[in-house]
């Protein structure tokens, strides 16, 4: 049984239509710009119409096969949701992957490098996070402080580095931003202890904070030197750049 | 040694950086992307031409920075001894050069120690930063905008000290030492100024001894310096102008670290 609709019935335009003027045509999506797309042309085009986004072999993998599917999805039905990426791999955070790297700094006397290879961001943001959180708790608003520190010093190691490496040095600036986040993870430790620890200037406050800062301090030299080449002889001038980034968060901390 | 002459007629090569270079150009290799990149973009905009004529334009003025990080821990310790203690220094003060390639240039800092550097500048720079911060925060006065005071701070003592040590080459000999020379040996006296911070913040009065044994040290080894500079530099030797202006340079040493050494909130005193 066909129910009697007021709407007229919608015809799709096809090769030599009939339909008179009184029917209602709906077009397709039309893509906001079409670019000429000559028939001979000597540099390959790639057509972003969205109709032939489903059609195109070389889907690229990652965050944009996410979008990819979901544009492929108005030509579709409703069942391509199933297929798109969760949004954490999406958004390229791995937290097992975040988490095997940070359990790695937390032991001090033996950092296993291996899990580091690989740079992420999204671990020392978390760690960021983590920081300001507990300066928050201490009742220091420091976000853009600590964030814009943690970039200043991570181009200042990444010169020094590569400065003092000279030719064969390859460390760059993601991998040397990552491993300054990841071994931020003492001073976050340091942030965490001393809201327990009585306030002012006392030995105390002090002699914790050098343990932290020396923890770091190991943790990020070693990985440094490990993970790119042409620091073997200079670990000791490396191990003082890092000596005084972590030394300056340090005093975010203490005071 | 400091390219005095210009390029000859008839040869095209354009006025190419001259220091020897184990570990290569700095124009070349993973490290100098930084420099290729940020360097290679000024030049365009100001000169806009081919990149050659922007390189030795650039080299010209601004020498090959990656020279001044050759070291290594020897290179670091012994330097601090002599920038610490500059009248324990027996040996000579004149940098080792050689011929390469039909030019004189001056050997890297592993295998000279009189060549400037500029890894324990920079280092020391950092050091007093924090260790003023440290200061800072000892007397209840820390706060991170207070901090980038202290940077500010540094950077215009060190502009100062650079400005002094360029125009007492200028007026005495031709000027053409390399800048990234000068700003060196203007950064060699943040680690005395180091010293004297670390001492304040130990023991109060001893600060009172170590600011006037840094002027001291700092005065000496700058005049030992640039006396070997202008030596190496000047066309004329008017003995009474030379020595007036070094003793200038080591007496302006004081008002200068006391000014450093001050550490308070208000930067400017």
């Amino acid at each position: 049984m066909t129910k009697d609709f007021a709407v007229p019935p919608v015809v799709f335009p096809s090769g030599g239509s009939s339909a008179g003027a009184n029917v209602q045509q709906r077009r397709f999506p039309a893509a906001p710009f079409q670019p000429p797309r000559p028939s001979t042309s000597a540099i390959p085009f790639m057509s972003f119409d969205i109709g032939s986004a489903a059609a195109s072999s070389a889907t690229p993998a990652g965050p944009f096969g996410g979008t990819m599917s979901s544009s492929s999805s108005f030509g579709g039905g409703s069942a391509s949701f199933e297929d798109e990426e969760p949004l954490l791999d999406e958004l390229g955070i791995h937290p097992d992957q975040i988490w095997k790297k940070t359990r790695s700094i937390l032991n001090p006397f033996r950092i296993n490098q291996s899990v580091h290879k690989d740079s992420d961001l999204s671990g020392p943001i978390f760690l960021y996070l983590a920081l300001c959180l507990f300066q928050l708790l201490a009742g220091k608003i420091q976000f853009g402080v600590i964030l814009g520190w943690i970039v200043v010093s991570s181009i200042f190691l990444y010169a020094v580095f590569n400065m003092l490496a000279g030719r064969n040095g390859n460390l760059n600036l993601h991998t040397c931003t990552s491993l300054v986040g990841y071994c931020l993870l003492p001073v976050v430790v340091l942030s965490a202890v001393s809201l327990f620890v009585p306030q002012g200037a006392g030995p105390v406050r002090f002699v914790l904070a050098a343990v932290f800062v020396l923890w770091s301090t190991r943790a990020c030299s070693t990985l440094v030197v490990s993970l790119a080449d042409g620091g073997e002889e200079h670990r000791g001038l490396i191990s003082y750049a890092c000596f005084l980034i972590y030394t300056l968060f340090s005093l975010l901390v203490i005071f | 040694m400091y390219n005095n002459m210009g390029p000859q007629p008839g040869m095209p090569m354009p006025q190419a950086n001259p220091q020897p270079n184990p570990f290569g150009n700095a124009f070349s290799g993973p490290g100098s992307g930084l420099i290729r990149s940020g360097l290679g973009a000024y030049g365009e905009k100001i000169f806009g031409s081919s990149s050659e004529y922007v390189q030795s334009n650039i080299t010209r003025y601004f020498s090959d920075p990656q020279y001044y990080f050759q070291v290594n821990d020897q290179y670091v310790r012994n330097k601090l001894k002599i920038v610490l203690f500059p009248f324990l220094h027996r040996g000579h003060w004149t940098r080792i050069s050689e011929p390469v390639g039909g030019r004189l240039s001056y050997k890297p800092p592993i295998y000279d120690i009189n060549a400037p550097d500029l890894y324990i500048p920079l280092m020391a720079f950092g050091t007093y930063v924090v260790l003023a911060g440290l200061s800072l925060g000892l007397y209840g006065k820390f706060t991170p905008e207070a901090l980038n005071w202290l940077f500010v701070k540094g950077m215009v003592g060190w502009f100062l000290q650079v400005m002094l040590l360029k125009i007492t080459l200028l007026s005495l000999g031709s000027g053409e030492a390399p800048l990234l020379d000068i700003v060196a040996y203007a950064g060699y006296t943040f680690t005395g100024l180091c010293l004297a911070v670390l001492g304040k913040i130990i023991w109060g009065y001893s600060y009172y001894v170590l600011i006037p044994w840094t002027c001291l040290c700092t005065g000496v080894f700058l005049v030992k310096t640039m006396k070997r500079v202008l030596f190496a530099e000047a066309r004329s030797y008017d003995s009474s102008r030379h020595h007036y202006l070094l003793i200038f340079v080591a007496l302006a040493q004081f008002p200068l670290l006391i000014w450093l050494g001050n550490i308070s909130v208000n930067w400017l005193f």
